[in-house]
């Protein structure tokens, strides 16, 4: 992915939720020198959170796309030195796809802190004769992410 | 459950999946030429049915993909016997009868109404 949008997992319970977080830095590029980070950043986080969580519903072995954003919206802005919290739990699973619902917030925990972002959205997965065949080096590339977010399924 | 609610509930869902106001979704209304749904649209309403009425929908139950796959089920465009015998017992709530006198593949959407899906729930409820 060109441009990851979560820092690490902190839970992952497949078929069920996950909570990701995003430190949201001076730093980042898409920033330049904007004092808000960008709704549609937001939720693009909060999809990054539910394709993994989706796709842990498969033991990683579907690949995913995003079908549609069923609704999302932004109550109050993220900014640098903001951590955001991302929970994402699984509202329904079939064997084509998952529905989710997102909540990202700043602060402590959802009810807690304060909202930056909800979305429910559709996560479809990559029908088994259209997925590309296997590739060794983009295998790779998927562990070594994995590893960095600290998804717990591939580090134990 | 009562059909008034049925069919409350299967506007909620379609009106949800498909972004349109609950007044626009009534009965007689095709989902794709009248409410333009698209494909993962489909796959949208199923999630939104399995949820409302807390059913279980298998994978292409309500929208059987192999029509569209399948040779023998269509030739030269058009929906063959065993095609038309296909849909029949995949799709025993779908009125054919207008269909069956023009079974162009191109016009099996049409059979997807707000209709269809409420005779299909009802169908679950009574089985």
């Amino acid at each position: 992915m060109r441009y990851v949008l979560i820092d690490r997992f902190l839970e992952l319970e497949p078929g069920k939720r996950a909570r990701a977080v995003k430190c949201v830095t001076r730093g980042e590029e898409f920033l330049r020198g904007m004092e808000v980070f960008p709704a549609p950043l937001v939720l693009e986080a909060l999809l990054q959170t539910g394709g993994v969580l989706a796709r842990a519903g498969t033991g990683f072995s579907r690949m995913s796309v995003l079908g549609k954003v069923e609704s999302a919206s932004f109550p109050s802005p993220a900014r640098p030195g903001d951590r955001i919290l991302l929970d994402v739990a699984v509202s329904l699973a079939r064997p084509e796809g998952t529905m989710c619902d997102g909540v990202a917030t700043v602060g402590e925990g959802p009810g807690q802190g304060r909202v930056v972002g909800r979305a429910s959205f559709l996560i479809v997965f990559v029908p088994e004769g259209m997925a590309p065949p296997p590739d060794a080096a983009r295998e790779e590339q998927r562990r070594r992410l994995m590893r960095a977010l600290r998804i717990p399924a591939v580090t134990g | 459950m009562g059909d008034n609610e049925i069919l409350d509930k299967v506007r909620d869902c379609v009106a949800t999946a498909l972004g349109r106001d609950r007044e626009e979704v009534t009965l007689e209304k095709v989902l794709s030429r009248d409410l333009e749904a698209e494909s993962i649209d489909y796959l949208d309403i199923t999630f939104q049915l399995e949820k409302s009425f807390g059913i279980t929908i298998q994978k292409d139950e309500l929208f059987p993909q192999k029509i569209f796959q399948d040779e023998s089920l269509v030739k030269g465009g058009v929906v063959t016997e065993k095609g038309l015998a296909f849909l029949s017992e995949k799709l025993p709530y779908a009125d054919l009868s207008s269909f069956r006198k023009d079974p162009k593949v191109t016009r099996v959407p049409d059979l997807f109404t707000v209709q269809l899906l409420v005779n299909y729930v009802k169908t679950k409820f009574r089985a």
